[in-house]
């Protein structure tokens, strides 16, 4: 959008005359009306109403019913009261672990990971060494791993079947290692093994899934890449 | 996620500050993104319990989840993870409270919250960015939902 329209939508958003209301704002409306005016609880034969109730869908904070065991999170919190407490309760540790993998990566243990993840490339996925950069930081940030990706294909470095099997790699499961530490520790302490195993897992599925991507360019789609060498 | 921010000018070599510019990226994270997308999960896990969605659900899916070694209403899960790994995650967090998960389904959950997460998202930026040809799009997500499911096998067979 140009910098004129822009401030042409602006003005007309500023203007009430030219405010349009269709049948879809009047209904959100009433949606808006009945959601917050606390109508919905009244009818005790049909309780699935209060599922559109606002005081009720804000729920209730934790209590703590046993002292000195339980938390700040406390326990029998619901709705958006309890979820507020409980990801509150996540901050410290996911900010200990990004200190962490801030300082590691500083010291070049991505690189590192780099180094050995290179041989495997071309026996398990067809793809050239120089794609291992794009892949490994696509663990630690999707946007950045996709745009290295996308200079790759740019200049002429890597085919398109070769982009394809990149993108399945870097697809399923995106960001890995930050989201696995960052939005996986919600649920670290409910764990049966340790917590390196599913993230091990999930990187040997990524080879996995771009294997079976391979295979399927190789069989299924073949026609498409006959003017690649 | 993007933590790819700009680098300061002024590159710093003390661990300490290091780990201070990790632990912010982590706070601005967890404020801006763990905590509303789990807020909204507990919301929502709220309506369906009381719409009765979750124990129907359970019901109809009860013999697919069997086979992963899950109960199920465990499918809410595994379909919120397509739009969000965030959101399921709270929700999985949300039903281990509510006792309707056990700690050993929240292990085999674990790595189907990221091979199958946040796909819609990942749509526009991965696939869209790096400009990977609409056509086999399809192809890449039957890729993830197959590594998400084996990936359960193998945790209810072997890790749980």
């Amino acid at each position: 959008m140009s910098e004129e329209k822009k401030e042409q939508t602006q003005n007309a958003q500023l203007d009430p005359s030219q405010w349009k209301a269709g049948p879809l704002a009047f209904f959100a409306l009433v949606v808006a009306i009945l959601f917050f005016s606390g109508v919905m609880v009244k009818f005790p034969d049909m309780k699935w109403l209060s599922a559109f109730d606002f005081t009720t869908l804000v729920g209730k904070f934790g209590v703590m019913k046993e002292l000195g065991k339980s938390t700040f999170v406390g326990s029998g919190g619901f709705g958006a009261r309890g979820g507020f407490m409980f990801a509150l309760s996540l901050v410290p540790g996911v900010m200990f672990a990004m200190g962490m993998i801030e300082v590691l990566d500083h010291y070049g243990a991505i690189r590192a990971a780099q180094k050995c993840l290179t041989p495997l490339l071309k026996p398990l996925l067809g793809l050239p060494g120089l794609t291992g950069l794009a892949l490994i930081t696509d663990l630690q940030s999707t946007d950045a791993g996709a745009v290295l990706t996308k200079g790759l294909y740019d200049d002429g470095l890597i085919t398109k079947k070769e982009l394809i099997v990149m993108g399945a790699w870097q697809y399923s499961g995106a960001g890995m290692i930050a989201n696995y530490f960052m939005i996986g520790s919600a649920v670290f302490s409910y764990l049966t093994c340790s917590i390196m195993i599913p993230v091990t897992l999930i990187f040997i599925f990524k080879f996995v899934g771009a294997m079976y991507v391979r295979l399927m360019l190789n069989t299924v789609y073949k026609g498409d890449f006959k003017n690649e060498q | 996620m993007s933590n790819n921010q700009p680098q300061p000018a002024k590159k710093t070599n003390n661990p300490f500050d290091i780990f201070i510019i990790g632990a912010r990226k982590g706070l601005n994270i967890t404020l801006n993104n763990l905590v509303p997308n789990i807020l909204m999960a507990y919301a929502v896990a709220e309506v369906l319990r009381i719409l009765g969605v979750m124990k129907m659900v359970g019901e109809i899916f009860g013999p697919l989840m069997f086979v992963f070694g899950l109960p199920g209403e465990a499918v809410t899960v595994v379909l919120t993870a397509w739009l969000s790994s965030s959101a399921s995650v709270g929700l999985a967090a949300n039903m281990a409270a509510n006792g309707i998960l056990d700690a050993r389904h929240v292990t085999i959950l674990m790595p189907c919250f990221f091979l199958l997460g946040a796909q819609l998202q990942y749509m526009g930026r991965l696939l869209g960015v790096a400009d990977v040809p609409k056509r086999y799009w399809p192809l890449l997500m039957s890729a993830s939902l197959l590594n998400a499911l084996c990936a359960m096998l193998v945790m209810n067979w072997f890790f749980a």
